[in-house]
């Protein structure tokens, strides 16, 4: 810690003379001076995740999509055209100054805001929600969107508030009326999960932004209190509750998605029942090219092959931090730890809900589910912490 | 201002950095292993738990069932073979998980299959079960429709099984030799049980990964095949046109003589003991084996609920059994041929011994003499007259002759106190007397009424084996009904050789009781005429007796004959149970069962390749066949239809024949006159059949050839002198219209009821 603070006491000397609000233009002006190489361990685990993700993208749905449409690469090969998508995308924003992307912070979150007012609307209704916006070649949810709005519009408030950060007016106050609004149009759709991620992600960038501790202490109260409120009023949660707690209770009926995962990671032993062999997968999990996929990688490559996928993401995950806090400002670090945590959240959530970890809801695994928007938007977040990798000050020898 | 901009800034820098080392170690570190541990648990702590759920719910077992094998006759003819069906299940669980319409579905079935829609309904009940059948053993094409349905409708909770059917070409031939199996394909009755080790084979499965839908997994084989060992076939003696002639015989004498409880019949070939035919009459459909005979449901008509089901497991039990070899009865005088051959063996008796009969013998131990069944009395006889009248005075006295304790000796040598353990189930035990009481010294009741067959019970089958033991030179041989157990490349797996138990008498008495036998049928005046058949030298005997524990009334008539009596190939016995009195027809077994048995000899031996050789007398009153003369100069075919032995009336002045009365190719009798027409038309006419019951010979003959018919005589052999052999059928009936020059075959029998013996 100490020595961290120490260097970035002195890296930031370089910046002495600049108020937060000066970033933008003060950038400009270093533009060709600071930038950088990308960050390339970051850029080869990503590569290296993404590749293992369709690799298993296709073992795991080629079943689904020979008995759907007789055509056992359908899923594979559309994932294939949006991670094409999703690189050039990653490598076009990784190009862009991070500062220029924060203009657009307002912009994306009031976009966000829209879309996601007009989903429960304009959305395609699939099992009594409407979660998702038909965009032709791919659907597409604005609740991604709403995320990576959340992490750029809290950086950009955050270092706009300063020192204001610490009073519950300015610290907590924007930021709950932003999420409350959000959540409550993911309510609308109804979309729990997306709004768990968007609660997450918005506590950790005002964790970040220097809101004090008391606050999410009391947060946490209140969040413990209608957490409880809500899972012994609400018949819904409570059956939730009830096979998470015991998922053989009821193996055919709610169960049977849980207790199918299980099977299929706990068959997977040591080493796993090898690559394209998975039994699961056909037709016995549900969404198992989706929020189940990780249950095949768990079956088909065993413990040693979870291990090392989740190993790669801890890896990128560390990597993404080590990125933000080498970051050349403030802000680039709020951002880069803000969407690295993104994906730890979703990595997270997903193991733990298929691992029947934390109760059922669905949580897709950046890079192998399958979905083009969501991956094409995961890689652009890449791409943003490869841009803000891309201007770290370079460490002088010695 | 910038100074404290400044200081901010790399305060709040500071903090944010800690906050970011913070979620290091909570996101990059802490979680993952969290999720380490707890992947530790699933997949290698709690590995086998769960694997063997996944295997169990991913593994389906589908039992391959071993093709049954055949079953066939002599002559390799198929009696019985399985064929592939399918079985319809229903799984009411992944109903539920695939949340398809069980209404539907029971609707669709019900249609196709005409299975009740509420029964089905009432299956789906059962969510936790995978299995429940809705129909099983269905032909191709309705399983074909099933499978349209499910697959139309994708329907994934029904299912087909390949499963097996029993088929028995024949209906209700050999039924109770041949059994029939169960649903779940074991053998139940018959050759199928006793036999059911060979024929069941080892059935094979087939396990392997199938997807949630059941259907194969792409790419991913895992099965695991043992194959099914396919049943071996059991080859038969029964000969299945023997068994034809068989059944067929004593089916017409049933309706011929108004015969109640039905009847029983053996052919076995003599020199080994083999079965050709064995039939019980009423039998049933091995096809369709709960199916009672018409007969057997009018009388279950009117009766509801257990007394329903009570008399109607009864009838099914009853039309199953095997009586030839479950049945025990009295035989009566066909047994005096067994005290003839002792007393023979013995030397007690000879061609010259003679016997007197006045009617009564009296009996040491028994307060009443015994009756002959002839009042009168036969007078003094011979031995072979004796056995020609079935005397049964004379056979006490032969029996007294022999002694209790020899008696019995021979009774255990024939093999009548042990089964013949013939390869079928449900061998009936025979009902003898304790040996002391047998040879009780001062009480020969007993030893009387065995020497003229009476008052103890044997099978059918013991009677029939003892009878080829007499006529095959005195070895008993031991039964058997298999000849041989093949694989499907014909290799032998089990094969059963004729097995001589015990020689029991000589090949000279065997010889002199075959002469004595022979004469039985032959001999004139005597009970077994009606067995005779023209051209073959029938030896037997007949038999009458009371039913052991019924009313008087009820009788059991036998014959039981082999031929050729000089060289015995078969033996055929024909047991009648219980003609009904009321019919007015003389109750004896020369009657009733001798014509049957004659008639199956006349159909098997041809049969068997044994061919007629006529005496001078049957040369001349048999039947033969009209050589076709059309289109032959009148004297070409005169000469040609002298020579065959017809006369000849030409009708016609023309050169050479147009036509001829009888038809070529048909039979009459030898010695018939046959018209030829030269250039005049054969007459269009038809003419009325006339009533020929009861007439003579002559008598038949005449009537015929005045309405313009023509005669073809069966049964024993027409004379032209005996007013006592006459007309007991005819094959078309009389007053039915037919074309001039018709054949009308006529059955004749000896009629004479005071040579006929009876009881009583």
């Amino acid at each position: 810690m100490a020595r961290y603070g120490e260097y970035y006491a002195r890296t930031l000397e370089a910046e002495k003379n600049l108020s937060a609000d000066d970033y933008t233009e003060d950038n400009k002006r270093k533009k060709k001076r600071t930038q950088g190489e990308i960050d390339l361990p970051f850029l080869m685990i990503t590569m290296i995740i993404l590749g293992i993700g369709l690799i298993m993208l296709l073992s795991a749905s080629f079943a689904r999509a020979y008995y759907e449409s007789g055509n056992p690469t359908k899923y594979f090969v559309k994932q294939v055209f949006f991670s094409a998508l999703g690189i050039f995308a990653m490598m076009v924003i990784s190009r862009l100054n991070v500062n220029f992307i924060s203009r657009f912070s307002f912009l994306l979150l009031g976009a966000s805001l829209l879309l996601l007012a007009a989903v429960p609307f304009i959305g395609m209704d699939e099992g009594g929600a409407r979660r998702w916006i038909n965009l032709g070649i791919t659907t597409f949810q604005p609740s991604e969107l709403a995320k990576i709005a959340v992490i750029l519009s809290f950086a950009t408030l955050s270092c706009r508030f300063k020192e204001k950060m610490k009073t519950f007016k300015y610290g907590v106050l924007p930021f709950a009326v932003i999420l409350g609004i959000i959540v409550g149009l993911l309510m609308l759709e109804p979309h729990i999960s997306a709004s768990i991620i968007i609660l997450a992600i918005g506590a950790v960038m005002m964790y970040l932004g220097g809101t004090r501790l008391k606050w999410f202490v009391m947060l946490g109260i209140i969040a413990a209190a209608g957490g409880f409120l809500v899972l012994t009023k609400f018949g819904y949660a409570i059956d939730r509750i009830k096979i998470w707690k015991d998922p053989f209770s009821d193996p055919l009926g709610d169960g049977f998605q849980i207790i199918q995962s299980l099977y299929a990671i706990g068959s997977g032993g040591l080493l796993g029942v090898g690559l394209g062999q998975s039994r699961q997968k056909y037709m016995y999990l549900p969404e198992e090219h989706n929020d189940y996929i990780f249950s095949v990688v768990c079956e088909e490559l065993g413990y040693i092959g979870a291990m090392l996928v989740l190993i790669l993401f801890a890896l990128l995950i560390i990597r993404g931090y080590w990125i933000a806090l080498h970051a050349k400002d403030r802000y680039s670090m709020m951002v880069a730890a803000g969407t690295t945590t993104l994906l730890f959240l979703q990595v997270f959530l997903n193991v733990a809900v298929v691992t029947n970890l934390i109760p059922c809801t669905g949580i897709s695994m950046p890079f192998f589910s399958y979905g083009g928007s969501a991956l094409v938007l995961q890689l652009a977040e890449m791409g943003i912490i490869l841009g803000i990798s891309r201007e770290i000050p370079i460490k002088r020898a010695g | 201002m910038a100074s404290k901009n400044k200081k901010f800034i790399q305060k709040a820098n500071v903090q944010t950095q800690r906050r970011t080392l913070s979620l290091v170690i909570v996101c990059g570190i802490a979680a993952f292993l969290v999720m380490a541990v707890h992947l530790y648990n699933i997949q290698i702590v709690k590995h086998d738990f769960y694997e063997q759920h996944a295997i169990e719910q991913q593994l389906r077992q589908t039992t391959i069932s071993a093709s049954r094998g055949t079953i066939y006759d002599s002559n390799m003819k198929v009696l019985a073979m399985s064929a592939s069906v399918e079985t319809v299940f229903i799984s009411p669980a992944e109903l539920k998980m695939y949340n398809e319409n069980p209404e539907f579905i029971a609707r669709g079935l019900s249609d196709i299959l005409g299975v009740d829609y509420n029964s089905i309904m009432e299956k789906w009940k059962d969510t936790g079960s995978w299995y429940k059948t809705i129909a099983r053993k269905i032909e191709q094409d309705t399983a074909d429709k099933v499978r349209d349905f499910k697959n139309k409708n994708n329907l994934k909770s029904i299912h087909l099984e390949v499963d097996t059917k029993r088929y028995y070409p024949y209906g209700t031939l050999a039924s109770q030799i041949l059994g029939f199996v169960g649903t779940d394909n074991y053998g139940l009755e018959g050759i199928e049980a006793k036999y059911d080790d060979y024929l069941q084979g080892t059935s094979g499965r087939i396990v392997r990964a199938t997807t949630a839908n059941g259907t194969s997994m792409l790419y991913t084989k895992f099965e695991d095949y043992v194959d099914a060992a396919n049943g071996n076939d059991v080859v038969l003696t029964i000969d299945s046109n023997i068994q034809y002639y068989l059944e067929k015989h004593i089916q017409q004498a049933i309706a011929d003589y108004s015969i109640k409880n039905g009847g029983m019949g053996i052919v076995m070939n003599v020199k080994t003991g083999a079965i050709l035919g064995m039939a019980s009459i009423e039998n049933y459909d091995p096809n369709n084996y709960q199916k009672i005979s018409d007969k057997a449901q009018e009388k279950l008509n009117g009766l509801t609920g257990e007394d329903y089901l009570k008399k109607l497991a009864e009838a099914q039990i009853s039309q199953r059994r095997n009586r030839c070899i479950s049945d025990t009865y009295e035989p009566g005088s066909t047994f005096k041929s067994f005290t003839l051959a002792i007393a023979l063996e013995e030397g007690l008796v000879n061609d010259k011994s003679t016997f007197y009969c006045g009617g009564t013998v009296a009996v040491p131990g028994r307060d009443t003499p015994v009756h002959c069944w002839k009042s009168a009395g036969h007078g003094s006889q011979t031995l072979a007259e004796a056995v020609q009248h079935s005397c049964n005075v004379a056979f006490v006295n032969i029996g007294l002759m022999i002694g209790a304790e020899k008696f019995y000796d021979y009774m255990e040598a024939f093999g009548f106190f042990e089964k013949t353990k013939i390869d079928l189930y449900g061998e009936g035990q025979s009902l003898w007397w304790d040996k002391d009481v047998f040879e009780d010294r001062e009480n020969k009741s007993q030893l009387a009424a065995a020497s003229f067959g009476q008052t103890f019970n044997i099978t059918p089958l013991q009677l029939i084996t003892g009878i080829s033991c007499l006529a095959n030179g005195g070895k008993l041989m031991k039964p058997y009904i298999v000849s041989k157990v093949i694989d499907k490349n014909n290799n032998i797996v089990m094969a059963n050789e004729p097995t001589v138990v015990r020689q029991v008498i000589s090949a000279e008495t065997s010889k002199k009781v075959c002469e004595i036998l022979e004469t039985v049928v032959n001999g004139g005046e005597s009970t077994g005429a009606n067995a005779y058949v023209a051209g073959y030298r029938i030896a037997g005997k007949t038999a009458t007796s009371e039913k052991i524990g019924q009313g008087s009334d009820d009788y059991i008539v036998s014959f039981v004959g082999f031929a050729p009596a000089n060289d015995p190939e078969i033996a055929v016995l024909v047991i009648l149970d219980t003609p009904d009195p009321a019919s007015g027809i003389y109750i004896s077994g020369g009657i009733m069962a001798a014509p049957a048995v004659g008639r199956i000899f006349a159909d098997s031996l041809p049969y068997l390749g044994i061919d007629p050789i006529y005496s001078e007398d049957e040369l001349s009153s048999r039947n033969i066949t009209v050589p076709s003369v059309k289109n032959m100069s009148v004297a070409d075919a005169k000469s040609a239809l002298e020579g065959s032995g017809f006369s000849v009336r030409v009708i016609g002045s023309g050169g050479s024949v147009t036509d001829q009365v009888p038809a070529a190719n048909v039979s009459v009798i030898s010695g018939t006159e046959v018209i030829i027409y030269a250039g005049e038309a054969k007459p269009e006419a038809m003419v009325y059949v006339p009533n020929l019951y009861g007439k003579t010979y002559s008598q038949a003959k005449n009537t015929l050839e005045a309405a313009g018919l023509y005669l073809r005589t069966t049964g024993v052999a027409p004379s032209a002198s005996s007013s006592t052999i006459v007309v007991s059928a005819q094959s078309l009936s009389s007053g039915s219209q037919v074309a001039y020059g018709t054949v009308i075959e006529v059955t004749l029998v000896e009629s004479d009821t005071s040579i006929m013996e009876t009881r009583g």
